[in-house]
């Protein structure tokens, strides 16, 4: 700011000095050599302007960096924190579009939009008290139609600000069309649609269109008004200048101090009008970000925050559900309706029930990721709500049904559970989810670059490393969500096997279909219409439910499954 | 593709907004700018001629050409405007669409090493980035060329030495100007583009993983890392932010020379008598003005090192190889549908293990085959080879006895009704989602098509419906809804061929077990193509296969 009203002060020096120069030569008839010493003036004030200008840009770059930056962790920290449910609600391309575009947007905002509003109010109060002074004539003239501007800019700001909106939501929603067709790309393949695609892009790309232009309508219209405002009211001046030279009543070098100053008294005004017009879509997009972290924490208890209360200690304590009840939008009935459930430390638990009947829901109220509407979790007698997540996450393994893999290396992808596991730990822990074989046939062994730019794996071998990762975490509490959804019966009483040494003593809730892993488990839980029905042990004969456990006849996997047909999909 | 031609030139004949109203709103600008510098030449005159106090009418065409020009300055602009980001948003959607265009038929097996939010990137900030060749590139650079000249001709004409020093400090200052953002670019060098796909594609992937980050508290340090590429982006901006100042300090450097230099040369011309006196404020101004309209020319071509980049790396996709081509000559679609593999290899990476090590297999028409196998045997890979997504390295694949690679590659596809292992749903409804294998189905066709795929009684308990709307991927939905929607989906396809990976893996027993009975059992005369992990399932298939390590190790075979 004091390097604009440096710019300034040389802008009325160069005025004045320009003026004067002319009169010498015009009116005094001096001959170039005394004119120098004005024209070195003139040099030096030009001179001091370049500084000034460097100085500027500089200055509003620094400032602007560091609250860009700021606000892009800030949207992220949140989107994350918000968690799964909250995410599955969003689309990614629109909320990665916020998180780049959007903030960069606001660069403008901050670097050019902001300084220059803070100059339009000064400089033109500065160079009209400069013209006043040599004539109030003109002062006036300028002042009046500079009064005028901020009212134009205000109605037709309102006007474009609600079109920057909608803009806005083209734009990302632009992205968000995009990123999905790159993923849907294979399948708009397979099904011959690809110009189906292409069709929706073309669409999202004549919608931005339509919406930009109809913003910058009004934002040219709006720069319109300004410039016919600002060479109106310089042209009055001139012919004002002119009228009054011809009857001798002011100096020419005033007159054209004047006119050189004229048009700059309106620019900063001009420039703080291009500049809210040219951030409109990063202040859109702010608003976009703000709406995300002002979003409502109901979605996702916080995750971290000083009152916390101490996590129980879980190998005393038991882990309970109580009365928890979990409706999604948009659903009639809730998934999970009133469920008591308790743990024993060291209990292992299987909960099975048919597709959609709220197994995955149940592992994400345990992780914390879906907010119970009501009833709670508790561990011991203390609310999991009042404790930190982050911590109680701490003591979580959790195999998801659909896991992710981030790029980088076969073994980085594994120490995302445990960053710190040995080398030992890292071994056994192939060994324990079945990845041996894998990581013997890569000729890049654990090194193999997997996930996005490397290998995408099988489906199998995505849910083995999601098992991995599970493994070197010594936790006390482990959540697998289907674990052998992708192993034929061998296979699964192979992992089994070779999970059982990590799992004694371990508290264990997994989701499943089928016999296999079930049949060790302490307790089954099965899910009907939201509710757990009576939990019953491995040795009764409802075990069967869960399929053929190894050496029995299929004919009872047979009864039970019709058993089970009467509820189908009622609840799910 | 044309080779030879610079990344930039290619993208902007891609996006070519039509010549003529590009020429048009060049025009506009052109004369826009005219305005500004006449306004201030003839105001100057105004006064000068008005200072030496001569009788009024003498300075009316001075008067009226002044209002003239301050009124037809703005609207000009303003048309101006309107054009020229017409054209440009036009151009930018064309040059969007052309790179969808090039990324489809390079899915999956073209695109497999790329990170989505790169690709993302690419569409959305590089695309975006080339409006401003449009804008601020080429049309102020012909504006500031057209401005430039004219008014060093009037100039010239009025006072030669006066247009020589105009002349000098334009060109001069012009040239240094850009030679200045030239050098300071160089310095810096490019990838700000790709330092942006990175923050992209780290944010996209630090979105989709972030459950598997929360849980395993290792969020902050996957935000950190998908930062990192900010800060660096920030660190270049601040040196932009120090080259940019310079650039903006030396056109003001070469306005104060213009003026400074034609102030001197004016007054001696008008002690000697070679010019009117009364234009010694005039061509100052006319050089204030002329700088004004020339300084943006300066920033474009600070620009155009990143704009260049922009188009490097939409181009670099166009350039890709196409990992699957259709034959030159096809031959005509065959009438069976019967599928067979015969001695198939298949590497996803050149010097990667044999996937496919020499399988074969064989689906007689309207057969039912299983195939099991451990995790990574290749399952999966049988049918990224049956759909074309991926070729062969060498060996046959086979539909109705004609080898694949000698047809058109959709014309496989709509042979075949496909549900992939982690199968893609579109973030519409489910109806929408089911319909994708045929627009134009009834809803009674896509409802039939759900109850097959056993989703009919949950879709009836929902209050929308076939409505319901799915979420990003699914994201609404169960794992096995998930799969039964894809299911219903290939299923309303109505393929003579059906390849389904996996899709009971999902499901409990009972409703697996009515799955097989009303797809496969049913589908008789379709060619079936099973993969699975269930032993229980394996009953009511034809033929079994067993692959391990990329071969069929066992079948077993019923006849009949
Ligand atoms: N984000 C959501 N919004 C709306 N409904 C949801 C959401 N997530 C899950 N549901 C619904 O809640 C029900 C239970 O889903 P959940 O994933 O818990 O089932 P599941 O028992 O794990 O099924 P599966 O065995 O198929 O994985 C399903 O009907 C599903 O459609
Ligand atoms: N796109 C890919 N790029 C590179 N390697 C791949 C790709 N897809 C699969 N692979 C590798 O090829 C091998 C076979 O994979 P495939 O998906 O065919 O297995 P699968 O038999 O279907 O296994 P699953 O039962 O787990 O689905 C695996 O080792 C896998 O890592
Ligand atoms: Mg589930
Ligand atoms: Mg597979």
């Amino acid at each position: 700011m004091a390097v604009g009203l440096v710019g300034t002060a040389a802008l009325v020096a160069q005025a004045a000095l320009i003026g004067a120069i002319v009169q010498e030569v015009l009116i005094d008839h001096d001959g170039l050599h005394h004119t120098v010493p004005a024209l070195v003036a003139l040099a030096g004030a030009f001179g001091l302007r370049a500084v000034a200008a460097w100085a500027g840009e500089v200055a509003a770059h620094r400032t602007s960096a560091s609250v860009t930056s700021t606000l892009r962790r800030q949207l992220l920290t949140r989107a994350v924190a918000l968690g799964p449910s909250w995410l599955a609600g969003e689309r990614t391309g629109e909320l990665a579009a916020s998180a780049t575009q959007g903030v960069d947007a606001l660069d403008g905002y901050f670097a050019r939009y902001l300084p220059t509003l803070v100059l339009s109010a000064l400089t033109p109060v500065v160079l009209l008290a400069c013209i006043v002074v040599r004539d109030w004539f003109s002062a006036v003239i300028l002042a009046v139609t500079v009064a005028v501007i901020p009212l134009f800019m205000i109605l037709l700001g309102l006007e474009a600000t609600r079109n920057a909106d909608r803009q806005w939501a083209r734009l990302s929603g632009l992205a968000a069309t995009f990123y999905d067709l790159l993923q849907g790309l294979p399948t708009l393949r397979a099904f011959g649609r690809t110009r189906d695609g292409r069709h929706t892009l073309e669409r999202a790309n004549r919608e931005l269109h339509d919406e930009t232009m109809s913003t910058l309508k009004v934002a040219f219209l709006s720069s319109l008004a300004l410039e016919t405002m600002a060479s109106v009211g310089t042209a009055l001046v001139a012919l004002f200048l002119g009228l009054r030279l011809l009857h001798g009543t002011l100096p020419l070098g005033t007159a054209l101090a004047i006119l050189v100053l004229a048009p700059e008294v309106y620019l900063p005004l001009r420039r703080a009008g291009a500049e809210f017009h040219s951030s409109a879509e990063g202040r859109a997009a702010a608003a976009r970000i703000l709406d995300v972290l002002d979003a409502a924490d109901a979605a996702s208890p916080p995750t971290d925050w000083a009152g916390a209360r101490p996590l129980p200690d879980l190998s005393l304590q038991p882990v309970r559900l109580a009365g928890v009840t979990v409706r999604h939008t948009g659903r009639a009935q809730p998934v999970l309706d009133g469920v008591d459930l308790s743990l024993r430390p060291g209990e292992h638990v299987a909960v099975v029930g048919e597709s959609g009947s709220g197994k995955s829901t149940l592992l994400n109220v345990l992780m914390g990721f879906v907010v119970p509407e009501s009833g709670e979790v508790l561990v011991g007698d203390e609310p999991l709500s009042a404790c930190s997540m982050r911590e109680w996450r701490r003591h979580v393994a959790w195999v998801p049904q659909r896991p992710a893999l981030v790029r980088g290396s076969l073994e980085d992808n594994l120490r995302l559970g445990n960053p710190d596991a040995t080398a030992n730990e890292l071994a056994r822990a192939l060994v324990r989810s079945g990845l041996d074989g894998l990581v013997a046939r890569l000729p890049g062994g654990l090194a193999t670059p997997v996930g996005e730019g490397g290998l995408t794996l099988s489906a199998g071998e995505r849910q083995r490393i999601a098992i991995g990762r599970a493994v070197l975490r010594d936790v006390p509490v482990v959540l697998l969500d289907e674990p052998t959804a992708h192993l034929d019966a061998a296979r699964e009483e192979e992992l089994r096997d070779a999970l059982a040494p990590w799992l004694a003593g371990r508290t264990l809730v997994m989701a499943a279909h089928r016999g296999g892993l079930v049949g060790r488990v302490d307790r089954t839980i099965t899910l009907l219409a939201g509710q757990t029905v009576a939990g019953t042990t491995v040795a009764e004969p409802s075990a069967t439910i869960l399929g053929t456990p190894p050496g029995r006849g299929s004919s009872t996997t047979d009864r039970a499954d019709d058993c089970r047909t009467a509820p189908s999909g009622v609840n799910g | 593709m044309i080779r030879g031609q610079g990344p930039l030139a290619r993208v902007l004949r891609i996006g070519a907004p039509d010549g003529p109203r590009f020429l048009f709103s060049t025009a506009l600008g052109a004369a826009a700018a005219l305005c500004t510098v006449g306004l201030l030449a003839c105001s100057g005159a105004l006064i000068d001629k008005a200072a030496l106090r001569p009788p009024l009418y003498t300075l009316t065409v001075l008067m009226a050409a002044v209002q003239l020009l301050a009124l037809s300055r703005g609207p000009l602009r303003y048309a101006e405007r309107l054009v020229s980001h017409d054209a440009a948003l036009g151009a930018l959607g064309r040059v969007r669409l052309w790179l969808y265009d090039e990324i489809a038929p390079r899915s999956p097996a073209g695109v497999a090493g790329w990170r989505d939010g790169d690709l993302l990137t690419r569409a959305t900030a590089d695309v975006d980035l080339l409006q401003d060749v449009y804008l601020r590139g080429v049309a102020p650079l012909l504006v500031a060329a057209v401005t430039a000249t004219v008014t060093v001709a009037v100039v010239t004409f009025v006072l030669p030495v006066g247009g020589l020093v105009l002349a000098v400090f334009l060109l001069g200052g012009g040239l240094a100007a850009s030679g200045l953002a030239w050098v300071r670019r160089r310095r810096l060098g490019t990838g700000e583009g790709a330092l942006r796909g990175e923050l992209g594609a780290d944010v996209v992937e630090l979105l989709a993983a972030a459950p598997d980050l929360v849980a395993m508290g290792r969020d902050e340090e996957y935000l950190e890392r998908a930062l990192a590429s900010d800060a660096a982006l920030e660190r270049r901006a601040r040196h932009r932010s120090w080259s940019d100042g310079a650039v903006s300090a030396l056109v003001t450097l070469c306005t104060g020379g213009a003026v400074v230099g034609l102030l001197a040369v004016s007054t001696s011309a008008i002690g000697a008598h070679r010019l009117p006196a009364f234009m010694a404020a005039v061509l100052p101004l006319v050089a204030l003005g002329a700088f004004e309209v020339v300084a943006p020319a300066a920033d474009a071509v600070a620009r155009m090192a990143d704009h260049r980049e922009a188009a490097a790396r939409l181009v670099a996709v166009a350039d890709l190889p196409v990992p699957v081509q259709d034959p030159d000559a096809p031959a005509p679609l065959p009438a069976g549908s019967d599928v067979a593999l015969e001695d198939a290899v298949l590497r996803y990476t050149d010097g990667g293990p044999r996937v496919l090590d020499g399988l074969s297999l064989a689906v007689p028409e309207g057969r039912h085959l299983a195939v099991v196998g451990p995790s990574g045997a290749g399952k999966s890979s049988i049918v990224n080879v049956l759909l074309r997504f991926w070729g062969l390295e060498s060996g046959t694949a086979r539909l109705g006895g004609t080898a694949l690679d000698q047809l058109p590659q959709d014309r496989v596809r709509s042979r075949i009704g496909w549900v992939g292992q982690d199968a893609h749903l579109f973030p519409t409804t489910i109806g929408g989602n089911i319909a994708v294998a045929r627009p134009g189905a009834s809803a009674a066709d896509i409802a039939e098509a759900a109850r097959r795929a056993q989703l009919g009684p949950w879709i009836d308990s929902l209050p929308d419906g076939m409505d319901t709307p799915v979420g990003e991927r699914g994201a609404r939905l169960s794992g096995g809804q998930r799969q039964r929607v894809a299911l219903a989906r290939a299923l309303l396809a109505g393929s003579r061929v059906l390849v389904l990976d996996e899709p009971t893996s999902g499901l409990d027993r009972p409703t697996a077990r009515r799955l097989v009975d009303d797809v496969v059992t049913a589908s008789e005369g379709t060619s079936v193509v099973y993969i699975t992990h269930r032993d229980e399932e394996l009953a009511g298939f034809d033929d079994v296969a067993v692959v391990d390590a990329g071969r069929v190790v066992a079948t077993s075979r019923r006849d009949g």
